[in-house]
């Protein structure tokens, strides 16, 4: 077997990467849901610490947990908005891989760059490895940017209820940088898989697309009061991403080879 | 007699239940120029991806500078010793010709001083001198392909496979790219052209396959040309009118009137003097037989028609 070559991956990376800062149209599309992720949960916090003393808020703590101090009511739905708030965010992770993967694998098709590229030298692993690169890490940059853009905005607007900081807790930071790369390497690895598969990158992206669905469910379930989210149950989450990661990881460099590209391509 | 650049031993590959092509054999010998010629849909992109690496073949081999097909698991040695062009260019629109270059420079893991010396040489010869640091998605179709052969020449491949190289580009610029790739030919290279462009694979190739589906043919130009006899008559008057009289001889498969003189096609040169005596007896006065040689597209016609 051909040895890996660090060089050869690299360069798949900076070129990618470079096409990736060049496409303004993607990084526009990639930076639109963190900013939503941002704005949202600031402007709930700001409903919640504006009137404070709102009797719709203690309803509303009530039916999430009737053993809740009624004087709290609006410091408690800040905590517990947060904390489930983790759920949306994570679809971050997920999502953006799958903008910039789609892009840079079934892109190559579309645009028919990939035969001149599978006849160089590069081998399927240092491909993978290099897209995977190019995918992965301007990913967790949003991500991490993401958080401080969060932090900073919902501590703003939190201020004034108790003049503390609400954010980072340990569970966001834990969920930032343990968990959220976990998703993202699942984001990234579903849409490899399916872009090595399909011969458009628009396609790509919906199919991929799907595999957020779950965690709009697990957050609608929080709100709805139907699931307790928290630090435990996302670790736990985490390990069976973590599992699934490592089975896409068996599955991706068994499927994504040369000759498998080049037959499903025409 | 130096080894051949490539020998190709009965190649065929299938997908699923169809034959894309099928009991290919020929060589190429180093310096040749060698035309892959066929229909579209003959088979022809096929062989040459499976003849650098790109696919297996389903059977039979072959070996391509020294590396044996199917190849290694990975086939990185032949694809460090072939260079391919392909029949769209495959750049990168956003990149620049000199991040493009650059690209496949460290994909072959070169030294970059030495490679942008090559290339920049290249790039002066086919008119892109000054251009390197423009988007691609600025250049005309026809300095997208000649960036395109100078990248397949950044790591001076010892074969180069050109897959319908001039293919949906206006005339002006299908020239400057047949005239980059006969500049490559005059340097002694081996290069391996697949093409449906009978006059481009006149100026350029030796000797071709002809393939569909199967390989129909292996021969030079000439002997092409000469497959079969064509004679030329010149007779006294119109003659057109000695036309259907031709056509009724079985050994005959195409006369026509051209330019005033018969041209009669014959299965056999020993069928000539028969011709001659048809037209004496059709009431011609024949001035004149001469043999001829068939033009390029007949033979190629009449190759791919066969079943």
């Amino acid at each position: 077997m051909a040895r890996f070559s660090w060089a050869r991956a690299r360069a798949v990376f900076w070129k990618d990467f470079l096409d990736l800062r060049k496409n303004r149209g993607l990084i526009w599309s990639m930076l639109a849901l963190p900013a939503v992720l941002v704005v949202v949960p600031a402007g709930v916090v700001f409903a919640y610490v504006r009137s404070p003393d709102d009797p719709n808020l203690r309803v509303m703590a009530m039916y999430y947990d009737f053993t809740v101090n009624a004087d709290h009511a609006a410091r408690f739905l800040v905590d517990k908005v947060l904390i489930d708030w983790f759920s949306v965010y994570l679809i971050m992770p997920v999502f953006v891989p799958i903008l910039i993967s789609s892009h840079s694998v079934a892109g190559e098709k579309e645009r028919r760059t990939l035969e001149p590229l599978l006849a160089s030298p590069v081998t399927s692993l240092e491909l993978l490895v290099g897209k995977s690169m190019a995918s992965l890490l301007p990913s967790f940059a949003i991500c991490v940017l993401a958080f401080v853009c969060l932090c900073v905005a919902v501590d703003l607007t939190a201020w004034p209820l108790d003049h503390q900081l609400v954010l980072p807790t340990r569970m966001w930071v834990f969920g930032v940088f343990i968990i959220a790369p976990l998703f993202a390497f699942f984001g990234n690895g579903i849409s490899v898989l399916i872009s090595a598969r399909v011969g458009d990158s628009r396609l790509a992206q919906q199919l991929s697309g799907l595999f957020v669905l779950p965690l709009v469910g697990l957050a609608a379930g929080q709100f709805g009061g139907f699931l307790k989210g928290g630090g435990v149950t996302y670790a736990l989450l985490g390990a069976f991403v973590l599992v699934l990661d490592l089975l896409l990881v068996a599955l991706t460099s068994r499927l994504f080879d040369r000759e498998r590209l080049m037959s499903r391509w025409n | 007699m130096a080894a051949p650049s490539l020998t190709v031993v009965d190649l065929a590959r299938r997908f699923g239940d169809r034959v894309a092509v099928e009991g290919l054999s020929f060589e190429v010998q180093p310096g040749e120029v060698f035309g892959l010629l066929g229909p579209n849909g003959a088979g022809k992109t096929t062989t040459v991806r499976m003849l650098t690496g790109l696919l297996r073949p389903s059977s039979g081999y072959a070996e391509v500078c020294g590396v044996r097909l199917p190849a290694d698991e990975d086939g990185s040695l032949l694809r460090r010793r072939v260079g391919l062009l392909t029949e769209q260019p495959g750049l990168y629109e956003r990149l620049t010709a000199h991040e493009n270059l650059t690209f496949f420079m460290r994909l072959n893991e070169l030294d970059e001083v030495k490679a942008w010396a090559r290339a920049r040489s290249y790039l002066e010869r086919f008119g892109l001198g000054g251009r390197e640091h423009e988007p691609v998605g600025g250049f005309s179709k026809g300095m997208r392909q000649k960036l395109a052969i100078v990248r397949t020449l950044l790591h001076e491949p010892q074969l180069l496979f050109l897959d319908e190289p001039t293919s949906g580009l206006d005339p002006e610029s299908a020239r400057t790219v047949r005239d980059a790739v006969a500049e490559l030919a005059a340097e002694g290279r081996t290069l391996v052209l697949c093409s449906h462009n009978l006059a481009e694979v006149e100026r350029l190739c030796t000797r071709v396959a002809v393939i569909k589906n199967r390989l129909r043919t292996v021969a030079s130009l000439t002997e092409l040309r000469r497959e079969g006899l064509a004679l030329e008559v010149t007779v006294e008057g119109a003659a057109a009118r000695f036309v259907p009289a031709l056509q009724a001889l079985p050994f005959a498969p195409t006369a026509l009137c051209e330019g005033g003189r018969l041209r009669v096609m014959l299965t056999d040169e020993q069928h000539a003097p028969e011709v001659v005596s048809c037209l004496v007896g059709a009431g011609a006065r024949v001035h004149l037989v001469t043999r001829a040689s068939r033009p390029l597209e007949e033979a190629y016609l009449e190759l791919v028609r066969e079943e």
